[in-house]
């Protein structure tokens, strides 16, 4: 058997005259959780559903667990939980008629209660017809149907597009879970925070290649920060040019001064300590601006 | 493959319902008419009408006042339309309309092979199109000797499986065009203006003799309708039978081999559509 979960080399996709994936290589661990994180359009869909062969790439590698999903699809269904970007049911059905419907392709094998516990965690009601149903209670299914045969491996799609913020943390929480029972989780996203709360490793894509895969601690270590200084009388702007990582960003007469810090405070605050500081405020890092600093000349869209 | 096969039913059980009251319907209504229309003096009423007309419908129109003549004029020679238009839109939603919708992404993500998808859904709407005709078939057979056709469960049922045949052939070519096509609604659309077509240049070919050699080669020329009755041209109805099997084995074909649509993907790239995917 494989260390990896999902092994991806030279993955290269294109719809017609158009090229979608551009070469994608990633590595998935076994037990991990994993955010592809990436905008509208990056590659993330396709590069989902090549792994479970719903279409198949003009060049590269994919393998499941050690398995070639385009030799033996079914059995990487066997034991992969899938919830699709664009979640789409069965209107005329009632939530546990299309549950059930989907436990029968999985030949009845698994526990109909808990089904009945991811529903009740998820506040959702299975007796309600489909097409009642709120967008956000759709994807509560499409979670249920995921989950319910408790997969070694969740492939979810934005997971949490649609629910409120107490079901994102109810849906981070069972993901958590199925990750101590030893499931690696493999979900895709645009939201930077559901990122930084969930996965343990990020791999960014990027007009078809992933750009940078890391920790979500190690990208908002690299990320640039805002820091705004306010000095007792006014000092030399030209002083932060002497230090590392610093770039005067604007400076009203010397007395109020922006600057961008790329890395840690350290020499910032020693520098500093010579002078007359009266306040100092540092905008929080967060991944958003390590992912901004990758799109902020996004080339285009990609299917 | 049997629970897509349950599913389709069960996806169909309204149409199932609608069709076969619809049917049921017409059969008591025209089945009811047949002893007093038995009685007319139809060679005298026939000259009244044009030429042309009595051509267009052909030699139905005077074998009125008989059983399988009624039949012909009075049903099976309208079903393979109106059933036809059915089992038409049924082909070419059977599978792609899941995938215009995005569901058949999820559905093949289960463990279950492309194949035993196809062909459960496939056997689903065989047995979908076989119920609809089924309760034809008794709304025809049960009140046979009141209604004076005094024909025979046995002798009723010969002309249903030349109309079985009909639904199936444009059926299956509609499902093999949704899987060349870009959209379910145009490979029926298609299917639909190629069933009506038929049906009208085979009245036309009547009229027209010159359009004769272009018949001779469309389905329902060999399409015996009520005439059936009085014996079964086997050798069509397996032409038939296997024209639906080449044209189900090619759409299978297609759909094991090619990508799986996104909702909303498509556009008249046709050529596209035959680039295969590559076995590895």
């Amino acid at each position: 058997m494989s260390d990896y979960a999902i092994t991806i080399a030279g993955l290269e996709k294109y719809y017609g005259s158009f090229k979608a994936l551009y070469g994608v290589n990633l590595n998935v661990n076994r037990g991990e959780i994993l955010g592809f994180l990436g905008p509208n359009g990056a590659g993330k869909t396709t590069t989902i559903r090549c792994i479970l062969d719903q279409i198949r790439p003009q060049k590269g590698t994919i393998q499941v667990f050690g398995i070639n999903p385009q030799v033996n699809p079914s059995l990487v269904h066997e034991f992969t939980g899938y919830l699709p970007g664009e979640l789409r049911l069965e209107d005329n059905f009632r939530v546990d008629q299309q549950l059930k419907y989907f436990s029968k392709l999985r030949g009845n094998q698994f526990d109909w209660s808990y089904v009945e516990e991811l529903a009740h965690r998820l506040n959702l009601d299975l007796i309600r017809s489909i097409k009642n149903l709120s967008s956000g209670n759709k994807q509560k299914v499409g979670l249920v149907q995921a989950l319910m045969h408790k997969p070694d491996l969740l492939l979810l799609d934005e997971p949490t597009a649609g629910l409120d913020p107490l079901m994102q943390q109810e849906v981070y929480k069972l993901l958590r879970e199925a990750q101590s029972e030893g499931a690696t989780v493999f979900f895709s996203s645009h939201i930077i925070s559901e990122v930084e709360a969930l996965a343990e490793r990020v791999a960014i894509i990027r007009g078809g290649k992933i750009v940078k895969e890391s920790t979500p601690e190690l990208l908002t270590e690299m990320a640039i920060r805002r820091v705004k200084i306010r000095f007792l009388e006014p000092i030399q702007e030209d002083l932060f040019n002497a230090i590392e990582g610093v770039t005067l960003v604007s400076s009203r007469n010397g007395l109020e001064v922006t600057i961008q810090v790329e890395g840690d405070l350290d020499r910032l605050i020693k520098t500093l300590a010579s002078y007359p500081v009266k306040d100092l405020v540092t905008a929080s890092r967060s991944l958003e601006d390590i992912f901004l600093k990758y799109y902020e000349s996004d080339p285009g869209e990609v299917t | 493959m049997i629970v897509e096969l349950i599913y389709t039913l069960r996806r169909n059980r309204g149409q199932i319902f609608g069709w076969s009251l619809g049917l049921v319907l017409y059969s008591a209504l025209m089945s009811s008419m047949y002893s007093d229309i038995a009685l007319i003096d139809f060679d005298a009423f026939l000259g009244y009408y044009p030429e042309d007309m009595l051509a267009f419908f052909g030699e139905s129109f005077s074998a009125i006042n008989s059983p399988h003549g009624y039949l012909d004029l009075y049903f099976f020679g309208y079903m393979t339309i109106i059933v036809g238009i059915f089992s038409v839109g049924a082909g070419a939603k059977l599978i792609v309309k899941d995938e215009e919708d995005g569901l058949l992404d999820l559905i093949l993500a289960y463990p279950k092979s492309r194949s035993a998808v196809f062909w459960g859904r496939v056997f689903g709407y065989i047995l979908t199109v076989m119920s609809i005709l089924i309760v034809a078939w008794l709304s025809w057979a049960i009140p046979s000797g009141s209604s004076g056709l005094n024909l025979t469960a046995g002798e009723l049922l010969k002309p249903f499986w030349g109309l079985l045949g009909q639904l199936l052939l444009f059926g299956s070519f509609a499902l093999l065009l949704s899987m060349l096509l870009p959209a379910a609604r145009i490979a029926s659309m298609i299917t639909g203006g190629l069933l009506v077509g038929n049906y009208l240049l085979i009245g036309l070919a009547n009229i027209n003799q010159d359009l004769k050699s272009i018949v001779e080669y469309t389905p329902l020329h060999i399409y015996q309708g009520g005439y059936a009755i009085l014996g079964i041209n086997w050798d069509n109805l397996m032409i038939v039978l296997g024209g639906v099997l080449l044209f189900l084995l090619l759409a299978w074909w297609r759909f094991l081999l090619r990508d799986l649509r996104v909702a909303g993907e498509g556009g008249w790239k046709l050529m596209e559509n035959f680039s295969l995917r590559k076995k590895k």
